[in-house]
């Protein structure tokens, strides 16, 4: 029987890795967003507004809640994607706030007094959305279409040149993105059993990019250690107290100066091979 | 095959290509020169579908899409200046990339063979990051992925760029070497020698505006080459 401390730390990684997998994807074609934490809590609201005032099945209020985000994500796409690099995080960093600041003055969903009365998921219901959406994810990574949004990555100009619609690409890799986003929201509302606007600010963002730095942005298996080491690093440094913060931080540079790709790559993998 | 009618592109208050007609026929070569800033690059550029322009631009008697992934799918494919290889990708991933509008799937790898053949450096290296290659590799890469969209027309930008002289010459066998594939070529080049030893036809651009068209000879004979690179030579006046 696993305690309620392991599962907590097992439940808010695989919420933390579907987050990460939204950055992921993201990444894939080349953009870099600071405003995915405001897709998770769309999907977070709207799934825990259904749940709990409509009476729908927690499941399918999850995926309502992925398919707002989503619609959302390729609407905020539009304007947003004519942007690259430093703008378009500066641009979906403020897209961020703002969301916040959005649910903060909503009093439908509480306000800054936050949202409750939603059932608690299992680890397991959790951990059933993040595997099945970690193996699409290592699927769709040997796919044609992986290859040509990596092409959009390398060099849009290229890969326009080569029949690529770029456009098109990043409008739905980002519309996906969201919804992984509002998955991830979706759970953690239903994890945690509690919503309110500051659990999903720029920090909950900037966790995102982190963790999938940290764990490694070329393969879909980096994001979930990332998401892993995110989580449970700091609880593996408790004995050190006050202290442990600070040694997490150190214990992230050091990472990042000896694999500055990421724990996970596919020159990894390839040389783990039998 | 294309023809590009009273073309312009403009860089805001710029006017980078004015007024400029050409002609490509099927199976042809034919040279785009002139010096640095005259406006070629910003002409295919815009002919591809990659900058804003007035003007028309059609290939086989339709109009050419004005966004580049679609000329490609209509038979226009462009080599740009700089090669643009997708670095981060190996050899053998950028050549599947070239046939990503292909509808003739089952084809692709026969014709990825084929490229490999002609190109047999690109079979050896198939497995290498494509930024690694150097300058004349790449600029075999980047052809052989264009050839991979089944181009009618093939336009070349600057492709000896960078290269050392025996390198230049191998890529200028190689275009002469395509024609006989059928596909037409667009080819701009500052190398205006070389090039119209292999071009049917050429046209000479000085800063934005079409100086002088015609066979390589005629050029030549009309001694305006040398005007295009070097800039007009006017008479110096009498000493008083």
């Amino acid at each position: 029987m696993i305690s309620s401390y392991a599962s907590g730390l097992l439940a808010d990684t695989g919420i933390a890795f579907i987050a990460a997998l939204s950055v992921h994807l993201v990444l894939a074609v080349g953009q870099l967003s600071l405003g995915n934490a405001a897709f998770m809590a769309c999907g977070a609201y709207v799934a825990s507004v259904l749940t709990v005032e409509h009476g729908v099945p927690v499941h399918a209020a999850i995926a309502a809640g992925a398919v707002v985000s989503g619609l959302l994500g390729v609407l905020v796409g539009f304007p947003a994607l004519r942007l690259r690099g430093i703008y378009l995080a500066m641009a979906t960093l403020g897209f961020g706030e703002m969301t916040r600041s959005f649910f903060l003055t909503l009093d439908a969903t509480g306000g800054a007094a936050g949202y409750s009365g939603m059932q608690r998921l299992s680890l397991g219901a959790i951990w059933a959305w993040a595997l099945p959406l970690l193996v699409l994810v290592l699927l769709a990574e040997r796919s044609r279409l992986w290859l040509a949004m990596n092409a959009v990555r390398d060099d849009e100009t290229a890969a326009r040149l080569v029949g690529l619609d770029a456009v098109a690409l990043k409008l739905g890799a980002f519309g996906v993105a969201a919804a992984l986003a509002g998955v991830a929201g979706g759970l953690f509302a239903h994890w945690h059993i509690f919503i309110e606007p500051s659990a999903f600010a720029l920090e909950r963002s900037t966790e995102m990019v982190l963790a999938v730095v940290l764990g490694g942005s070329t393969v879909a298996l980096g994001p979930l250690f990332g998401a892993a080491a995110l989580v449970l690093a700091p609880e593996a440094l408790r004995f050190i107290a006050d202290w442990r913060l600070a040694a997490f931080g150190g214990l992230l540079i050091a990472i990042l100066l000896v694999r500055p790709q990421g724990i996970i790559d596919r020159r990894l993998i390839q040389a783990l091979k039998p | 095959m294309l023809a590009v009618r009273n073309l312009a592109v403009r860089y805001g208050p710029i006017q980078a290509v004015r007024d400029l007609t050409l002609e490509v026929r099927p199976g042809e070569i034919v040279a785009l020169i002139g010096a640095n800033g005259a406006g070629k690059t910003s002409a295919v550029k815009a002919i591809a579908g990659l900058l804003p322009h007035t003007g028309t631009v059609s290939l086989g008697g339709q109009p050419l899409p004005r966004r580049a992934e679609y000329a490609l799918r209509a038979g226009l494919a462009l080599v740009p200046e700089g090669r643009g290889i997708l670095g981060q990708m190996t050899v053998a991933e950028n050549l599947r990339m070239g046939g990503y509008a292909r509808r003739d799937r089952a084809g692709l790898e026969a014709a990825m063979e084929e490229q490999m053949r002609r190109f047999p450096i690109l079979e050896q290296r198939r497995d290498k990051l494509a930024g690694l290659l150097s300058g004349g590799e790449q600029q075999m890469l980047a052809i052989g992925r264009a050839l991979l969209s089944q181009p009618r027309l093939l336009v070349l930008d600057e492709p000896s760029l960078g290269l050392a002289p025996i390198m230049a010459a191998r890529i200028f066998a190689l275009v002469e070497e395509l024609r006989a594939t059928g596909v037409a070529i667009l080819l701009v080049e500052q190398k205006a020698r070389q090039v119209l030893k292999i071009a049917d036809r050429a046209y000479v651009l000085e800063t934005g505006t079409l100086r002088a068209s015609g066979t390589a000879s005629e050029l030549a004979a009309r001694g305006l080459l040398a005007d295009a690179f070097l800039g007009t030579v006017t008479q110096a006046p009498p000493p008083a």
